[in-house]
């Protein structure tokens, strides 16, 4: 039984069939890394399965239970996590509180009510360390370099304790050192989370997927591991456009 | 506990002294200044409520007067019932209405006008948000929601001459009898009363906004849809905290109702509702605390100022807003939180990161 069964997925954007008969499995533990031209459905795949988007068919079901017509919060409460494109923290709190704020095992009002914002503890420190914030905890994060932003939001993926987390383009405007690092997290990561990431970077999908879905005009062209798909014609055409 | 929470403190116990020993000792406990300043106080309450939402929230609720008034006229009736004895309020009289409303019955109870004052503003406050937030509606419609429902609601108090008095309200009011205590609003002990009950609800309001529960909804001002993906149900974070501000709101208009003697549409109008924004803007919106100072501050340059100044207040206090909005977004808060840091910079402490950053201006897409 695999972590996440994706079947028949598909919406209709006016007419547009951004995503149309997607089927895909993921395993516990896996990287699964989601190739494919500009426009092939690969965000809005991730957006199906986070809430962002309403399939208008098809099913997705994470650990055994139905969860395409759930609420987003519904579904991050069952354990999927999203980083989007865009860096995404919240620049007016400082780094301590925004990982406060991603620790939502317990998102429920009484809970927040009872728990002071911001608790350090042996976790967040960890946390912390790993992605190299250890000691700017109290910076609002809207000072935070570009590159730190983005391991801020990695560290609050971490955080939130997602099984699955949906990465969507995790290396975008980092430099190589910087990408280096983020690919060393990834395979760290591995263990406990589940991660579906679109990417455009070769090496860095080279460095960490464990199995590669290559995705044109929002349906699967293609399957397997990096060498699989490097020698698939049907990929080289669409890509090549011969 | 980190350096915010502990400034905070420090911040509410000078308040509190000067509130509570300050303010008494400077009009030598004379009773006549000692009531003018109980009004000021009792405003600071529904200013620091709007704070709550608007401030902490991002939700700016320019209904606020209507759940005022609620509560307002929730003591006013208890207090007309009280002084009508066994006859029918005069009013009503005049109005050919022959028997009390059941509206008004339960009012002869204190206990359930005390309850009604804060819990009859709540849930009406809570069902407009449930409805609101439910729909995922935010930013400038949710002011022009809330203002649409003021001036409806505003409209309905005129309209019922018969429950309400209509146009000139309640007048004639009995004073108040808490637990075999009469009070008096002359008396210093009616003043203890309105700044405990103030001092009480900044308590609450500082509680709040360092829980866990405040720092999701300002993680919910900045971006709701980022937090739905943790997992947090926006529109309950929305609704209480909506709820618990309305609640506050009602708990001032009570104190403001014994404090002025009467109930009146007026509370409700659309200017009042504003002049609490004013207040709260002024003050700084990100604190509690800051925001009931603005209220005592504004209110107390009107007292003075509007006697010298019988016209041209309101000019003035719309040049002040203007003011605050364009050179101190932040109010006075802002301003003095900026100041400490700039202070503690020069002193090469490096601890100045703990506070928030002044350099990305509060997200506007929020707000109005």
């Amino acid at each position: 039984m695999a972590q996440l069964e994706v079947r028949d997925l598909q919406v209709v954007f006016g007419g547009l069939r951004a995503v149309d008969g997607m089927n895909f499995d993921v395993e516990q533990g896996e990287i699964l890394c989601l190739l494919g031209p500009n426009g092939a459905g690969k965000s809005t795949t991730l957006d199906l399965i986070c809430g962002k988007t309403q399939p208008t068919g098809g099913s997705i079901r994470f650990r055994d239970t139905e969860i395409s017509q759930l609420l987003e919060f519904r579904r991050a409460r069952l354990g999927i996590g999203r980083k989007f494109q865009v860096p995404s923290v919240y620049k007016e709190l400082t780094v301590a509180e925004n990982l406060s704020v991603a620790r939502s095992s317990r998102p429920g009002i009484w809970h927040a009510l009872t728990t002071p914002a911001v608790r350090r503890n042996q976790k967040s420190r960890e946390i912390l360390d790993l992605v190299g914030l250890a000691d700017k905890g109290g910076v609002p994060a809207g000072n935070l370099s570009h590159g730190e932003t983005q391991w801020l939001e990695i560290a609050m993926l971490i955080a939130q304790g997602s099984h699955l987390i949906l990465m969507d383009e995790p290396t975008a405007g980092m430099t190589i050192q910087e990408t280096d690092r983020t690919a060393r997290i990834f395979r760290s990561l591995s263990a406990d989370h589940t991660l579906i990431v679109v990417e455009h970077d070769m090496s860095f999908v080279r460095t960490v997927a464990d199995r590669i879905i290559v995705m044109d005009q929002g349906a699967k062209l293609a399957e397997g591991t990096i060498a699989e798909i490097e020698a698939n014609e049907a990929v080289k055409t669409a890509y090549l456009g011969h | 506990m980190n350096s915010k929470l502990s400034y905070d403190i420090i911040g509410l116990g000078l308040f509190g002294a000067v509130i509570l020993f300050g303010v008494p000792a400077f009009f030598s406990y004379d009773g006549f200044e000692l009531n003018t300043f109980a009004r000021y106080l009792s405003l600071a309450i529904v200013s620091m409520a709007l704070a709550l939402s608007w401030g902490t929230a991002g939700l700016l609720n320019l209904g606020q007067a209507a759940t005022f008034g609620m509560g307002s006229y929730a003591m006013a009736m208890h207090l007309k019932l009280k002084a009508s004895g066994d006859n029918l309020p005069d009013f009503m009289g005049w109005n050919n209405v022959e028997a009390l409303p059941a509206l008004w019955v339960p009012f002869n109870s204190l206990t359930f006008t005390l309850l009604a004052g804060l819990l009859i503003p709540a849930a009406v406050g809570g069902l407009i948000a449930t409805f609101m937030f439910r729909a995922r509606i935010a930013g400038v419609f949710v002011a022009v929601i809330t203002l649409a429902f003021l001036v409806a609601f505003q409209l309905l108090v005129i309209e019922q001459q018969g429950f309400t008095g209509g146009q000139n309200g309640l007048t004639g009011l009995a004073q108040l009898e808490l637990f075999g205590w009469t009070v008096d609003i002359y008396a210093t002990s009616f003043y203890y009363l309105v700044g405990g009950c103030l001092m009480a609800a900044l308590i609450f309001g500082l509680y709040l906004t360092h829980s866990k529960f405040g720092l999701v909804l300002r993680a919910i001002r900045e971006d709701a849809e980022r937090t739905r993906y943790f997992g947090y149900n926006v529109a309950n974070y929305q609704t209480l905290i909506f709820c618990i501000s309305a609640g506050l709101a009602g708990l001032a208009g009570m104190l403001y109702a014994l404090v002025l003697e009467f109930a009146s549409p007026t509370y409700m109008s659309v200017s009042f509702s504003l002049a609490i924004v004013i207040w709260c803007a002024v003050g700084g919106r990100e604190s509690v605390l800051a925001a009931a100072m603005g209220a005592i501050l504004v209110n107390l340059a009107e007292g003075r100022l509007s006697d010298v100044f019988v016209e041209g207040w309101h000019m003035m206090l719309g040049v002040l807003f203007v003011a605050v909005v364009m050179f101190m977004p932040r109010g006075i808060y802002g301003v003095i939180v900026d100041a400490g840091r700039a202070l503690r910079r020069r002193g090469g402490s490096e601890e100045f990161a703990e506070t928030p950053s002044f350099d990305t201006p509060l997200n506007t897409k929020q707000e109005s």
